[in-house]
C-alpha cells in the first residue's frame, strides 16, 4: 500500500472503531499506531506514540482546561450556574419557552467566566434541566437546549478554542477573544427563536405536557441583585484580569478557579466529602478532553505522514472553486469531522492545510477563525461523537435518557448554528468590528 | 458522581483482598493528581501576585506548569478508565449490551485489551524517554536563572501510564468472565 | 530514472522565513541539481508547521527518524545542545547574521566538541539557522539605558540573562502573548526581533523602538535523520551538501535584508497610529552601559559547561574570535574575562 492509501485505510478503520463503541482516543492511538508502522516501521510508531504521550500535552495554554473544569465544578456545587439561571428565569417567566430562551441566556452570561463549553453543558445540565422537566418540558428538549447553549461557552470569551486557533494562525488571543463577543450574541439570539419557533410549531417536541403546573420558586428583587453578585465578580476577576491587564488566558483560569473557590467557602457549599468529589470529577474531565487531544495529536501526525492532508489541499487549492467555493468546502469538511473527533482535534488536523488557502484567498484570519469555531462547535452537537452530548449525559446520569434522545434535541441547535454562520459570512463585520477596533 | 465498585450484583471476587489493594493504588495516584490541579492553581496564582505584586515573574512557572499538566493526566488515567468516563460511541454498543450481553462483553474485552497493549507501549516508549532525558541531564528553565529536571516528572507520567494499562487489562479479565457467563454484564 | 521518497517536516509553519526557505532554496536547490544529473528525484512528504511534532520535539524527532529532513530548534535544546547556545550568552558580539552564520558553519568544520554535539543524536547537519538582531520595543519611549531600570519587559528564557544588571524585570511569555502582555500591562515592552514583532503587530501596542542592535543568536540547523542519509546514494547526499550551503548562505543575507525591511515597514504601517511607529538607536554609549551593566553571563555559561567537561571556554573564544575575524566589533569582550 502507498502511504496515502494507508493514510485513508486508517481513517476508515477509525470510523469503524468509533461506531463499534470503542473508546475514541484508543481507537485513534490504535490506528495511527498502525499508520505509522505500515509508512515508517515499528520502532518509529512506537517512539511517536511515547512522543504522543510525553509531549503533546506540554504546553502551558492547555493548563486552562483543568482550571478551568474546576472552576466550572466550583460554581456549580456553590449555586452561581443557578443563581444565573435563576435571574434569567425570573426575568423571562412570561415569555413562550421562557425557561429554555432563559437557559440560552444564563449560558451566554456564565459562559464569560468559563472556557470550554462541558462546564457549560455539566452546569446547565445539573440546573436547568431538572427545572425545565419540572415545568412540564420534554427531557430531549431541555437536554437539547441545554448542549445547544453550551456552545456559547466557546464563543463567548474566554475560550480553549479561540486560544487554539490563535496559536495555530498565529492571530493574538486577545483579538480573538474580542472576535467571539459579535457572533457569540448572534447565536444566542438565533437559539431564542428557534426555540420560540418550536414551541409554536412543534409542541409535542418541546412539551410533555401543556399545562404548567409546577410553581415557579418567587423571589424579590433585591434577591435577584444579590444572586447576580457572584457572577459579576467572577466576571470581573477572569474579563476584567484580561483585558485589565494583569492575566493571560492560563492565569485567567487559575485566578478563576481561585475566585470560585472562594465564593464557594463563604457559602459553606464545600463540606470535605464534596471537596473531594469534585476534585476526583475534575480530574476525569480533564483527562476525558485532553486524552483526546493527545491521541488526536498522533493520528494528525500519522496522517501528515500518509501525505493525506497535502493531497486534500491540492484538491481545494487547483480546483476552479473560487474562494468561497473553498471556505464552503472548508466548513461542510469541519462539520462532518466534526461527526467523528472532537474540537481541538480537527482544528489540528485541518487548519495547518487551510490557513495557507485562506490566506491567499485574502480572507481576514479573525473572521475566518470565527467561522471555523462555529462549524467545530456544530461537532460538539452532532453524532455520533457529540463531546457536550456526551458530557450532559453523565452529568444527568439519568438511565431513561439516551443518548440518542439527547441528539434529538439538539438537532434544531444545529440547524441554528448554519443559519448563524450564513449570517456570519453574510456579515463580516460581526466578527471582526471589535477585534480591530 | 458514579462509583463503579459499588456494584452490589459484583458478588464474585471484585472485593477480593487483591482487587481492594490494587483500586487502592488506582485511586492513591488519581489522588496524587488531584492534589497537583490543587497545585498548579496555586503556583499559577502565586505567579500572578509576583508578577503584579512584585513585577517579576517567578521562574520556570509555564513550562513548570506544562510538565505538570502531563503528570496530572497520566496520574489520573487509571482512574477514569476505572470509572468508564473515556470519550466513546454509545451508537451500537449500547443497545447490543442489552440484546446479546455476551457478545457485547466479548467487544468490550477488545477494547479492554487494545487499551492496554496502546497504553501498555505507550509506558514502554516512556521509560525509553526517562532513561534517555536522565542520562543526558536534560532540564526545563534557563541556565542562570533556574532549572528543574525532568526524569521525575517523566517516572510519574510511566508509573501513570503503567497502572492505566493495567487497569485496562483488568477491565479486559473482568469482560472476559462476563463473555463466558461467569459474571452479570456491566459497563 | 529513481525515485527517492523523503519527509520534510519543521515545528512551525512556512511563513517563518528560514522555515519557508527550506522549501524554496534548500528543497528546491536540491531538486535543481538532481535533474541536471538525471538518475535521481525526490518526492518530498511536506509537514511543515508542527503537523508532526512540536517545538519541544524537533531534535528527538530527526534523530529518531519520524522526520528524515527537519529543522531542529537548538534554542529550546539547551540540555542535549549546550555549547550551540554560545551566542545567546554573548549579547552585544555582532548583529550581522550572515557573517554570524559563516563563523558557525566554518566551528562547525574546524571545532569538534561543536560537531559532535550535534552528530551524537543520530543526524547529519545540512544548514544552519539565526535570527535577525535583538531590539527593544516599548509602550513609552526611552531615552537611554538608564530607562531600563524598573521596567517589566516581556523577555522570555535566555533573553531574561540579557536583561540582568540592567533593573529591568523580565516577564515570561511569547510572541503570541506579547501583544495583550503590552496592551493591558502586563508588561512595558519586548526585548524581541523585528521579524517575529513585525507579523504580531506589536509596534501597535508598542510605537518606540529602541534600535538596540543587540546581536543575532544562533537558533540552529537543518539536519537529516542519519540512517536515512546513510540510505542515500552518493549523489543524492552531494546534491543535498551543496543545498544545504547554498540554504545557509541565502538564509543569512536574508535575514539582514528582512530586518531592515521588517523595521521599516513598521514605521510605514504604523504611520496612521495615535502614537506613530518611531525608531531611535541607542548611543554607542548606552549600548556600552548595558553591556558593562550585565554580569559576566558568558563566564556563567562557560564555567557550568566547563564543569560537566564540555570544552566550552575555547568554543566562545572560537566563536567571539571568528567574528572579529570577519571584521565583526563586539562591544564587550567577553572572551577577555573567561
Ligand atoms: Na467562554
Ligand atoms: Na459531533
Amino acid at each position: 500500500m502507498t502511504p496515502l492509501e494507508i493514510g485513508y485505510t486508517a481513517i476508515a478503520g477509525l470510523i469503524v472503531l468509533i461506531y463499534l463503541g470503542m473508546p475514541i482516543g484508543i481507537a485513534m492511538l490504535g490506528v495511527s499506531f498502525f499508520g505509522v508502522s505500515m509508512i515508517r516501521n515499528d520502532s518509529v510508531a512506537l517512539r511517536m506514540l511515547g512522543a504522543a504521550g510525553n509531549d503533546s500535552l506540554r504546553e502551558y495554554l492547555y493548563a486552562v482546561v483543568p482550571l478551568f473544569v474546576l472552576m466550572g465544578l466550583l460554581v456549580t456545587v456553590s449555586n452561581v450556574g443557578k443563581d444565573t439561571f435563576d435571574v434569567f428565569q425570573k426575568l423571562l417567566r412570561r415569555v413562550t419557552a421562557g425557561l429554555g430562551i432563559a437557559t440560552v441566556f444564563a449560558n451566554a452570561v456564565f459562559a464569560s467566566i468559563t472556557g470550554i463549553s462541558i462546564a457549560s453543558a455539566t452546569v446547565f445540565s445539573r440546573v436547568a434541566v431538572p427545572e425545565m422537566t419540572r415545568h412540564g418540558y420534554t427531557k430531549k428538549f431541555a437536554t437539547g437546549v441545554v448542549a445547544g447553549s453550551s456552545v456559547l461557552g466557546m464563543m463567548i470569551p474566554p475560550s480553549l478554542l479561540m486560544i487554539v486557533y490563535a496559536v495555530l494562525a498565529e492571530q493574538s488571543v486577545g483579538r480573538m477573544f474580542l472576535a467571539g463577543v459579535g457572533p457569540g450574541l448572534l447565536l444566542a439570539v438565533v437559539f431564542s427563536v428557534t426555540i420560540l419557533l418550536l414551541a409554536l410549531r412543534r409542541k409535542d417536541f418541546v412539551y410533555e405536557r401543556t399545562t404548567d403546573m409546577a410553581t415557579f420558586e418567587d423571589f424579590p428583587v433585591s434577591r435577584l441583585i444579590v444572586k447576580s453578585v457572584p457572577i459579576l465578580a467572577l466576571m470581573l476577576v477572569v474579563l476584567g484580569g484580561l483585558y485589565g491587564g494583569f492575566l493571560n488566558p492560563t492565569e485567567a483560569g487559575a485566578a478563576g478557579a481561585a475566585g470560585a473557590l472562594v465564593i464557594a467557602l463563604m457559602r459553606r457549599a464545600l463540606p470535605k466529602r464534596t471537596l473531594w468529589n469534585l476534585m476526583v470529577e475534575t480530574g476525569q474531565i480533564t483527562v476525558s478532553v485532553l486524552f483526546l487531544i493527545l491521541a488526536a495529536t498522533f493520528f494528525s501526525r500519522m496522517l501528515a505522514l500518509s501525505g493525506v492532508p497535502r493531497e486534500l489541499a491540492s484538491v481545494l487549492v487547483d480546483g476552479s472553486i473560487g474562494p468561497y467555493g473553498f471556505l464552503l468546502i472548508y466548513l461542510a469538511l469541519i462539520v462532518a469531522l466534526g461527526c467523528l473527533i472532537d474540537s481541538i482535534s480537527i482544528m489540528l488536523i485541518v487548519l495547518p492545510i487551510a490557513l495557507p488557502v485562506a490566506e491567499a484567498a485574502g480572507f481576514d484570519l479573525i473572521w475566518f477563525g470565527v467561522l471555523t469555531v462555529v462549524a467545530v462547535e456544530m461537532g460538539l452537537l452532532t453524532p455520533p461523537f457529540g463531546l457536550s452530548v456526551y458530557t450532559i449525559k453523565s452529568a444527568i446520569d439519568d438511565g431513561t435518557l439516551s443518548v440518542g434522545d439527547i441528539f434529538r434535541g439538539a438537532f434544531p441547535f444545529v440547524l441554528a448554528m448554519v443559519v448563524a454562520m450564513a449570517i456570519l459570512i453574510a456579515f463580516p463585520a460581526i466578527s471582526i468590528w471589535l477585534a480591530r477596533l | 458522581m458514579t462509583h463503579p465498585d459499588s456494584n452490589p450484583n459484583g458478588a464474585d471476587g471484585h472485593h477480593s483482598l487483591p482487587s481492594r489493594i490494587w483500586g487502592g493504588v488506582v485511586n492513591t495516584l488519581a489522588a496524587l493528581g488531584t492534589a497537583l490541579i490543587a497545585g498548579l492553581m496555586l503556583i499559577i496564582c502565586a505567579d500572578i501576585v509576583a508578577r503584579n505584586g512584585m513585577g517579576a515573574s517567578l521562574p520556570l512557572v509555564s513550562e513548570l506548569g506544562a510538565l505538570l499538566l502531563v503528570m496530572i493526566v497520566c496520574l489520573q488515567f487509571a482512574a477514569t478508565v476505572r470509572a468508564d468516563r473515556l470519550a466513546r460511541a454509545g451508537l451500537f454498543i449500547d443497545p447490543l449490551r442489552i440484546n446479546r450481553p455476551r457478545v457485547s462483553a466479548g467487544l468490550e474485552t477488545v477494547f479492554s485489551l487494545g487499551g492496554a497493549v496502546l497504553i501498555g507501549m505507550m509506558a514502554r516508549a516512556t521509560l525509553d524517554v526517562m532513561i534517555t532525558d536522565f542520562s543526558r541531564g536534560e532540564f526545563i528553565g534557563t541556565p542562570g536563572l533556574g532549572t528543574l529536571p525532568t526524569w521525575p516528572f517523566r517516572l510519574f507520567i510511566l508509573v501513570g501510564l503503567t497502572v492505566a494499562a493495567l487497569e485496562f487489562l483488568v477491565r479486559a479479565l473482568r469482560n472476559i468472565r462476563a463473555a463466558a457467563g461467569q459474571t452479570e454484564v456491566t459497563r | 530514472q529513481e525515485t527517492i521518497s523523503l519527509t520534510v517536516a519543521s515545528s512551525h509553519p512556512t511563513v517563518i522565513p528560514w522555515v519557508g526557505m527550506i522549501k524554496t532554496h534548500f528543497m528546491a536547490r536540491t531538486d535543481e541539481i538532481l535533474a541536471e544529473g538525471g538518475n535521481y528525484q525526490i518526492e518530498w512528504n511536506e509537514a511543515f508547521g508542527g503537523t508532526l511534532y512540536k517545538a519541544n520535539a524537533t531534535l528527538d524527532s530527526v534523530e529518531q527518524g519520524i522526520t528524515d529532513v527537519g529543522w531542529v530548534f537548538s534554542m529550546l535544546e539547551p540540555a542535549k545542545l549546550p555549547m550551540s547556545q554560545a551566542s545567546s550568552y554573548a549579547p552585544f558580539t555582532t548583529a550581522d547574521a550572515s557573517l554570524q552564520l559563516d563563523v558557525m558553519e566554518e566551528l562547525f568544520e574546524t571545532n569538534e566538541a561543536f560537531r559532535n554535539e550535534w552528530e551524537q543524536y543520530n543526524l547529519k547537519v545540512l544548514g544552519f539557522t539565526g535570527t535577525d538582531s535583538y531590539d527593544v520595543y516599548t509602550k513609552e519611549p526611552i531615552t537611554g539605558f538608564a530607562d531600563l531600570d524598573g521596567m517589566k519587559l516581556s523577555a522570555p528564557g535566555v533573553l531574561g540573562n540579557w536583561l540582568r544588571g540592567t533593573g529591568a524585570n523580565a516577564v515570561d511569555g511569547s510572541l503570541t502573548s506579547f501583544y495583550t502582555d503590552i496592551q493591558t500591562g502586563v508588561s512595558d515592552g519586548v526585548l524581541s526581533l523585528a521579524l517575529g514583532v513585525l507579523p504580531a503587530k506589536i509596534y501597535e501596542v508598542a510605537p518606540h523602538v529602541t534600535n538596540v542592535d543587540m546581536g543575532v543568536a544562533f537558533s540552529g540547523a537543518v539536519a537529516i535523520n542519519r540512517d536515512s542519509w546513510d540510505g542515500l546514494p552518493e549523489e543524492v547526499q552531494t546534491a543535498m551538501i551543496e543545498a544545504g550551503k547554498y540554504y545557509t548562505e541565502s538564509h543569512g543575507k536574508d535575514l539582514n535584508e528582512r530586518h531592515q525591511a521588517a523595521l521599516d515597514k513598521m514605521v510605514e504601517a504604523g504611520a496612521g497610529q495615535a502614537t506613530p511607529v518611531e525608531i531611535t538607536p541607542m548611543s554607542e554609549a548606552d549600548r556600552e552601559a548595558w553591556a558593562n551593566a550585565m554580569p559576566n553571563i558568558a563566564k556563567e555559561w562557560a564555567d557550568g559547561l566547563e564543569g560537566q567537561g564540555a570544552p566550552a571556554r575555547d568554543f566562545m573564544k572560537a566563536y567571539i574570535d571568528g567574528v572579529r575575524e570577519r571584521g565583526g566589533a563586539p562591544v564587550r569582550a567577553w572572551d577577555d574575562e573567561l
